[in-house]
């Protein structure tokens, strides 16, 4: 086989993705999920204490402490990784694609080209409906995992970047 | 030339009121298992026999009219273009297809069927209705008939569409890949027996406690012998397991390939392919070459003594509900002419042979290792620290995973051009997955901040059957795939099927 360069080839000066261009989520979504630990944090709490409650004497009192801080550590921990890695979420529209970012621990950056997007969704929960905001899931052909779920953004600009992303999807068939 | 007419409302097979007929009793039996659990344990329910019977006559006589009125009341035919299949007699169904839509026509066989001498026909689209479009019980050459209409109708209506002057050339079908016996036993013999191994043992420790309880006096004193003269030399025990749970993996695996791959033929015919397969469930299954979203083929030390491959057509999965099932699209037992064959149908010249291999780094056997070695054994350590036993077997653990991260280090690695990507993986065996880049669904980057600290990332494509991660590369050349691929996926106009 004759000798060629090994390198790739890919062209430079390809369009990129920077962070900066990327729209945060609404802060109401913050409180949104934080109201969501909370609950979580309640049943955690209960079930806790029932047992502390209910186990009486049988259990030894540092067993009691052990499980006591591993939960309030957890619970902390969970808060400020939420709270921290809210910055970390956002989504972008460019005129061919779009993306969504999130994670301080682990990072992930998902785009999805408008021309493989099957149809897109715009669902709204009970929490949600409180703050006005809503949730934009696109659906692609790859199944669950290529699907990009994007939480936190007003109903109506949701609305409107379906509207707009359906136009697209129209435009590729 | 036809018998029949496929415009007209057409009923399936007479033979198909037993297959009906059983499938009821089947979903009954499946819905009410828990309720016949109950009057089979609890004795004095059945001691009145008479209303026993009498509620089992009913329940067949209600399964018999069911599956008639189904019968009756079950029709397909083609009409203006759609494949329409009526169905139900309470709540009526309609379902219609548009013949371009229809991806490929499968059938299928079980053992009853091959009784019967009917198939199984299913109709796979890209939507989710595929599941319901089903025909349970057909005469073969009915089937057959139905299947070339279908496939005629649709190069018919996608020639007008496009108004390309192209030659239909009536191509024949020609056999590609035939799998002989002496290939169902290299098949047999190359599985990856440590795996069936321990599900057998997993099921055989099972049966053994079942058995157990069940005969448990009397087998006390055999087992009791048998353990002690076992248990009076660990060595002969662990080797008798070692060579027995081999042996019965080895059977096993044989058994199972017979089953599976019995007559296992590959046809192909200008942009389809066809694989004929199975003993007791034979399948007869058609892949039309763009459906193929991605292409794996594996090969393992034993494997390679035969020269031989296992390959996978990933196909575009057909509704969200469908992923669990996954069809018989693969062709155990190629050499490597074979594969050259079916790689150039589906890709053209293979050009990714002569590229760059790049590597992951090195980094990501660290992590392989720390996970699957350091961790438990620091997780563990401060309860077992007593035992020397448990230093032991530490010892040995760290260094067999050492190896073992090692090998998937050294075969994890990737090509790519411009149109088409290939990622090779594995430890003990090796699998490469081979992809055109249009065919891409969406890209995710991902990087920890351990990753970040290192400037490395991991790639993730997902295509419409399933996803291809790239581990530990170099967080830039992540980067500048990641834009790449966006780039060319959305600058390119072929259909991803």
């Amino acid at each position: 086989m004759e000798n060629f360069s090994n390198s790739v080839v890919l062209p430079e000066n390809l369009p990129e993705i920077h962070q900066e261009e990327f729209n945060s989520l609404s802060k109401n979504y913050l409180k949104i999920i934080l109201i969501r630990l909370a609950i979580f944090a309640l049943f955690v709490t209960t079930g806790i204490l029932a047992f502390i409650f209910f186990a009486g004497e049988e259990a030894p009192f540092f067993v009691k402490l052990i499980m006591i801080c591993v939960i309030a550590i957890l619970l902390i921990y969970l808060v400020v990784i939420t709270i921290l890695g809210f910055a970390k979420k956002g989504y972008m529209v460019r005129e061919k694609d779009i993306s969504f970012k999130r994670g301080l621990i682990v990072y992930k950056q998902t785009s999805v080209p408008f021309n493989r997007i099957q149809h897109v969704e715009v669902n709204q929960g009970v929490l949600e409906k409180i703050y006005n905001l809503s949730s934009l899931k696109i659906y692609t052909a790859g199944g669950t995992s290529s699907d990009l779920t994007i939480p936190g953004i007003a109903i109506e600009t949701a609305h409107n970047l379906k509207a707009f992303l359906s136009e697209k999807i129209s435009e590729h068939e | 030339m036809s018998s029949f007419d496929l415009t007209k409302p057409t009923r399936q097979s007479v033979k198909g009121l037993v297959i009906i007929f059983l499938q009821s009793i089947r979903q009954a039996v499946r819905m009410f298992w828990a309720l016949i659990a109950v009057f089979v344990l609890q004795k004095n329910l059945l001691s009145n026999q008479f209303l026993v019977g009498s509620i089992v006559v009913l329940i067949l006589v209600l399964l018999i009219v069911h599956s008639i009125l189904y019968y009756l009341n079950f029709y397909f035919y083609v009409s203006e273009g759609e494949f329409i299949l009526k169905k139900g007699y309470l709540k009526k169904k309609v379902l219609a297809i548009p013949l371009e839509r229809i991806q490929s026509v499968n059938t299928k066989q079980n053992i009853i069927q091959q009784v019967l001498d009917v198939v199984s026909l299913e109709i796979d689209t890209a939507g989710t209705v595929g599941k319901e479009l089903k025909i349970h019980a057909l005469e073969k050459s009915l089937a057959n008939e139905l299947q070339k209409y279908i496939q005629k109708e649709k190069s018919q209506i996608s020639f007008s569409e496009n108004e390309e002057v192209q030659k239909i050339e009536v191509a024949q079908e020609k056999p590609v890949l035939k799998l002989l016996p002496i290939d169902l036993l290299k098949i047999g013999i190359s599985q990856n027996h440590i795996k069936t191994g321990l599900i057998i043992i997993a099921f055989g420790m099972q049966i053994f406690q079942q058995v157990q309880d069940l005969f448990s006096e009397k087998a006390e004193q055999y087992s009791n012998e048998f353990f002690d003269f076992m248990s009076n030399s660990s060595v002969a025990l662990i080797t008798f397991m070692v060579i027995f749970f081999l042996f019965v993996s080895v059977i096993y695996s044989l058994v199972s390939s017979v089953i599976k791959y019995y007559d296992f033929t590959l046809f192909k015919k200008d942009k389809t392919y066809r694989i004929e397969s199975g003993l007791l469930n034979k399948r007869n299954v058609v892949i039309p070459m763009k459906k193929v979203q991605q292409l794996n083929w594996e090969t393992g030390p034993i494997k390679q003594i035969f020269g031989i491959y296992k390959l996978v057509f990933k196909q575009a999965v057909s509704g969200q509900q469908n992923q669990k099932k996954q069809q018989l699209v693969d062709a155990p037992g190629c050499l490597n002419n074979h594969l050259e064959l079916l790689k150039s149908d589906l890709f053209g010249e293979d050009k990714l042979s002569g590229v760059h291999k790049f590597y992951s780094n090195k980094y990501y056997f660290w992590r392989l290792w720390m996970f699957s070695a350091w961790l438990p054994f620091i997780l563990a350590a401060p309860f077992l620290f007593k035992f020397y036993l448990f230093w032991l077997g530490a010892f040995v653990w760290i260094a067999i995973a050492a190896g073992y991260c090692y090998l998937i280090l050294s075969k994890q690695y990737f090509n790519i051009n411009n149109y088409q990507i290939r990622v090779s993986n594995g430890a003990i065996s090796q699998t490469w997955r081979q992809m055109e880049l249009y065919k891409i669904q969406a890209v995710e980057f991902r990087q920890t901040i351990f990753q970040k600290r290192r400037k490395l990332a991991s790639l993730k494509l997902m295509n419409a059957a399933g996803s291809i991660t790239i581990p530990f590369i170099d967080d830039k050349l992540a980067l500048k795939m990641y834009n790449y691929l966006l780039y060319h996926t959305e600058n390119s106009n072929d259909k991803w099927m």
